[in-house]
């Protein structure tokens, strides 16, 4: 078997590990294994490496499920007050410090559209209920809203 | 497994993510049940300390939840998770410094007293000895050896999660994969 048989092939070797090759790849790699110890090795560590995976904590997902689900809770700290605070202040005028905002998107890979204004994801029972967006708010309610924000910003 | 269109409860990622928008508790659930094992095994192969990736895992979710709006369904929800959740297991390794020596010994425990069959006990220590190998590579070579051997990622998507490109995520695995090869020798 030459060099580029065995390059071809190791690219499909994990997948021959965990039954995600076409009926046809699997022949081909089934057919180079038999005269290539070389891969056969590199097929047998994958193996190896497949039979002991990192035990996932048990509770893990339900920590996770609760941690994820009391942060979306805008009662205790709504999550995009800090962001409707930057954007009401941006309508008014005034300074308020965006860090945690920039924070959480250092974390978010590239790819995701920055959140604009009217894409803003606000809490079912949220101050905003039901209306993505705070164009449609009089000055009161943006008041309003930066007061609150205060209030628990003082907190 | 490895796209967002597999299913589970009848419902593909991407149908969990719009329903999760709308506030359904019970998609959100579905979606972090379905997704975390590959997120704490991202974490861990990053951090090398279970406690450590837990935590790592708990902020990723909650900081990919608060920005689901930014989710495209042209990315693979999974992919996107592994990705939020690598980048904040680098941001808390800058922040606290590096775990290092306990850590190994943390992540892939020997078996001391195996009541498996002798065969099968050896099998087991072998496989648990290329997992200890496997922790003292490189973090690039580690991690594209474990992105492609455990979840099945691409060369593409594993160099976006480890930011290289194809190419280098590629040699990173075969040079990772050749590596453990002279060491399990
Ligand atoms: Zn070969």
């Amino acid at each position: 078997m030459s060099h580029t048989d065995c390059g071809m092939i190791r690219e499909y070797l994990p997948g021959a590990a965990t039954d995600r090759l076409s009926s046809g790849e699997l022949d081909a790699v089934q057919g180079h294994l038999l005269s290539c110890e070389d891969c056969a090795a590199e097929l047998e560590l994958i193996q190896m490496l497949r039979a002991a995976p990192p035990a996932v904590p048990t509770e893990l997902a339900d920590h996770v499920a609760t941690a994820v689900r009391t942060s979306r809770r805008p009662a205790r700290r709504p999550w995009w007050g800090i962001s409707a605070a930057a954007v009401a202040a941006l309508a008014l005028g005034i300074n308020v410090s965006t860090e945690p905002r920039e924070q959480i998107d250092a974390a978010i890979p590239g790819f995701v559209s920055e959140t604009a204004e009217g894409e803003l994801w606000l809490s079912d029972d949220g101050l905003l209920a039901g209306e993505p967006s705070l164009e449609g708010l009089s000055d009161e309610a943006l008041m309003e809203l930066l007061e609150e924000l205060e209030a628990e910003g003082a907190a | 497994m490895t796209d967002d269109s597999r299913r589970d409860g009848g419902a593909s990622d991407v149908e969990l993510v719009e329903r999760c928008r709308s506030g359904d508790e019970a998609a959100l659930d579905a979606l972090v049940r379905r997704h975390h094992a590959s997120a704490y095994r991202v974490a861990l192969s990053i951090t090398r300390r279970d406690d450590v990736a837990q935590d790592v895992v708990q902020d990723a979710f909650i900081k990919a939840f608060r920005a689901l709006n930014g989710f495209r369904g042209d990315a693979a929800f999974r992919t996107w998770m592994m990705t939020i959740t690598a980048n904040e297991a680098r941001a808390t390794l800058r922040k606290h410094g590096r775990w290092r020596e306990s850590a190994i010994d943390d992540v892939a425990p020997m078996a001391v007293d195996d009541p498996d069959p002798a065969e099968q006990a050896v099998a087991r220590r072998e496989s648990e000895r290329a997992r200890a190998m496997l922790e003292t590579l490189p973090e690039k070579q580690r991690l594209s050896v474990s992105l492609r051997v455990d979840e099945g990622l691409s060369f593409r998507e594993i160099g976006e999660m480890i930011g290289s490109s194809e190419g280098a995520a590629r040699v990173n695995y075969f040079h990772g994969i050749r590596r453990l090869r002279e060491l399990m020798q």
